[in-house]
């Protein structure tokens, strides 16, 4: 396997997936868990706010307390964009956009949330929710624009992984049904094998689609070449309202009820999005868009009424076979149409994702360990990264959501410190494993994991008073679900400690023609 | 024979002297591959979008989609194609002359 380029189609790319996997590998398997974590995105949202129970309202009378808030905080706005609740959201979002003020500093203004049945302050902890895991997945905590280039160039390093590993197994579909125990490298190549075929059709999909949620960053050529204005060509594709000038005549906004209602009757499925532009202007318009569960399509028609009276101005019509196959695309990554049964299967498909890119990590080492040989530099190297990455990261999960408990509901920047707190744990344990032994700090890292999501429950129950068991008592389901997921992924983690502590040291495994590792 | 995949490996390194050619040329591999082989993906998709006979935002649009694949491919080819003349001319020359090509074309009318 010394020779790569220029051999055989399956020698050289089994060689540049090895090479693929190991420089992307640490930031996609992050990116997969995350990720996953991020399909409960508005759950995991409600279980940091506990204090806070929504009062089911209708979407009129979301919609109603949401404009009668931003008439009081912003009436000259030059946009509302609102975002009702829905199933899965409690509260109403809100991003106001300012008129530019020459004198004040070039900021966004912060996000509103409100409680939809008040439209007055959600009285619960400042947290960044579910809403950090979701980001982090693609901007990796650094700054606008690098996170998500960097994302985008491992969701490269991904497709180019999946590709070429496809292409060196041709014993694909024998690999469905191999998975060999307690037989060291090889176990790790099963592994790597049975989490890569079983969800091969996932994750071929939520890479390529993954890469498509951000094309238009990623790859503006083609619009480049159509268009001499890029905005007409999401005008265009995506049905942005045409624009229209503020009159700077006074005009007050319409009842936003029956423009809902008459939005949902022409969709035939619930309002999502509300966006308010030029606000109580003789220009205004409300613009209204379809909830994302109605249709695989993650981009859902909208309608334009004109903010004065309520006329219907346009709507978007169909879209193109291109257009709907990339709206398709992106609807399932974000997998906002999925029911309950369909997002848990999304988050254990998601899991095989972290667990075929973590064990791919693994099988690097395991083919490099020579018994009785000391571990070379690079080695050393690849196998402390893997336990920072591998067995670090689930801890820091674990600390963001434990200090969501354990920092005082009314601390000052207390979601700032949540947020510092999962990555400070997660630093401190990729360096203390270094004081470890690498076999024992694997064993000791999953159960310090272990512990730790066996310790978000009881926190739940001691700080609150939606813990186990009462939650499960009172029906309150997600409460209750939250809290067996977290004792799930603690088994998960203990069985990895359990395992990690009973394999022997590998012996030295011949390898079979028949069969290729990546080298 | 290239020797490459023996370099992050344990035992013993071929002489310095025979390795670092190797080094360069893989260097200038690989970035013929990431950088190259965007550029080359880019004017591709581009020029499927911009000559595909569709309507306007529908070739956009599969220009946009199909971009990945194609970076993928050429990267890869780039690693499977042994002779790195080869490589660098047909990687480098559909980016340089696809990319000519579109600057003469202009903007779609």
């Amino acid at each position: 396997m010394t020779s790569a380029v220029g051999s055989t189609l399956r020698q050289s790319m089994a060689w540049i997936h090895g090479w693929l996997g190991l420089l992307a590998g640490w930031i996609l398997f992050a990116m997969f868990l995350t990720g996953t974590a991020s399909y409960f995105r508005p759950e995991i949202t409600q279980w940091m706010q506990p204090e806070f129970r929504a009062t089911p309202v209708t979407k009129i009378q979301a919609a109603e307390t949401a404009i009668a808030h931003m008439q009081r905080v912003g009436a000259d706005d030059l946009q509302w964009y609102i975002y009702l609740p829905d199933a899965r959201t409690a509260v109403t979002r809100i991003f106001e956009q300012r008129k530019p003020d020459p004198k004040a500093a070039k900021r966004r203004a912060p996000e509103i949330v409100l409680d939809p049945a008040t439209g007055g302050d959600v009285h619960a902890r400042e947290t960044g929710g579910g809403e950090h895991f979701y980001r982090f997945h693609f901007q990796l905590q650094l700054p606008h624009p690098w996170g998500r280039w960097l994302a985008g160039l491992c969701a490269m390093f991904m497709l180019g992984a999946i590709v070429s590993g496809v292409i060196t197994h041709k014993r694909i579909f024998a690999d469905f049904f191999t998975l060999r125990w307690n037989k060291g490298q090889r176990s790790w190549l099963d592994a790597h094998n049975v989490s890569a075929v079983l969800a091969l059709p996932y994750h071929a999909m939520i890479t390529y689609t993954g890469l498509i949620t951000l094309v238009a960053m990623y790859m503006p050529w083609p619009v480049v070449a159509n268009y001499a204005k890029p905005a007409d060509f999401a005008q265009a594709a995506f049905g942005t309202p045409t624009e229209r000038v503020a009159t700077g005549v006074p005009a007050p906004l319409v009842a936003i009820g029956p423009l809902v209602a008459d939005a949902e009757r022409r969709f035939g499925a619930s309002v999502a999005t509300v966006v308010v532009r030029n606000p109580n202007d003789a220009a205004s318009t409300v613009t209204l868009y379809r909830h994302a569960s109605a249709s695989l399509n993650g981009r859902g028609p909208s309608v334009t009424y004109a903010g004065r009276d309520g006329r219907f101005l346009e709507g978007t019509g169909d879209v193109g076979p291109a257009l709907a196959t990339a709206g398709v695309m992106l609807g399932l990554h974000v997998a906002q149409f999925a029911g309950p049964a369909l997002r848990w299967t999304y988050f254990v498909l998601g899991l095989t994702g972290a667990a075929m890119v973590g064990t791919g990590l693994l099988l690097w080492t395991a083919k490099r360990r020579r018994p009785g040989a000391p571990p070379f530099f690079g080695l050393q190297l690849v196998e402390r990264l893997n336990i920072a990455v591998i067995a670090g990261l689930p801890i820091g999960m674990a600390a963001y959501l434990l200090a969501n408990r354990l920092i005082p509901a009314e601390a000052a920047h207390r979601a700032d410190t949540e947020v510092a707190t999962m990555f400070w744990v997660w630093a401190a344990i990729a360096l203390l494993q270094l004081l470890r032994p690498a076999r024992r700090a694997w064993t000791e890292g999953f159960a310090i994991g272990a512990i730790a999501f066996a310790t978000i429950p009881v926190a739940d129950t001691l700080t609150t008073s939606r813990g186990l068991p009462g939650s499960m008592l009172s029906g309150d389901t997600l409460f209750a679900a939250f809290d067996v997921a977290m004792l799930a992924v603690a088994a998960l983690l203990a069985l990895g400690a359990w395992r990690s502590a009973r394999s022997k040291p590998v012996a030295k495994i011949r390898k079979t023609l028949s069969e290729t590792v990546h080298a | 024979m290239f020797m490459h995949g023996r370099i992050l490996k344990a035992g013993p390194l071929p002489s310095g002297r025979r390795v670092r050619p190797l080094v360069w040329s893989m260097a200038f591999r690989s970035v013929t591959a990431l950088v190259g082989g965007y550029a080359a993906a880019a004017v591709l998709a581009t020029l499927i979008a911009r000559l595909l006979p569709i309507a306007r935002v529908e070739a956009t649009s599969w220009g946009m989609i199909l971009s990945f694949p194609i970076y993928a491919g050429i990267a890869l080819w780039c690693f499977h194609e042994h002779r790195l003349l080869r490589v660098a001319a047909a990687v480098w020359g559909i980016a340089i002359f696809g990319g000519g090509l579109l600057w003469l074309l202009g903007v779609r009318p």
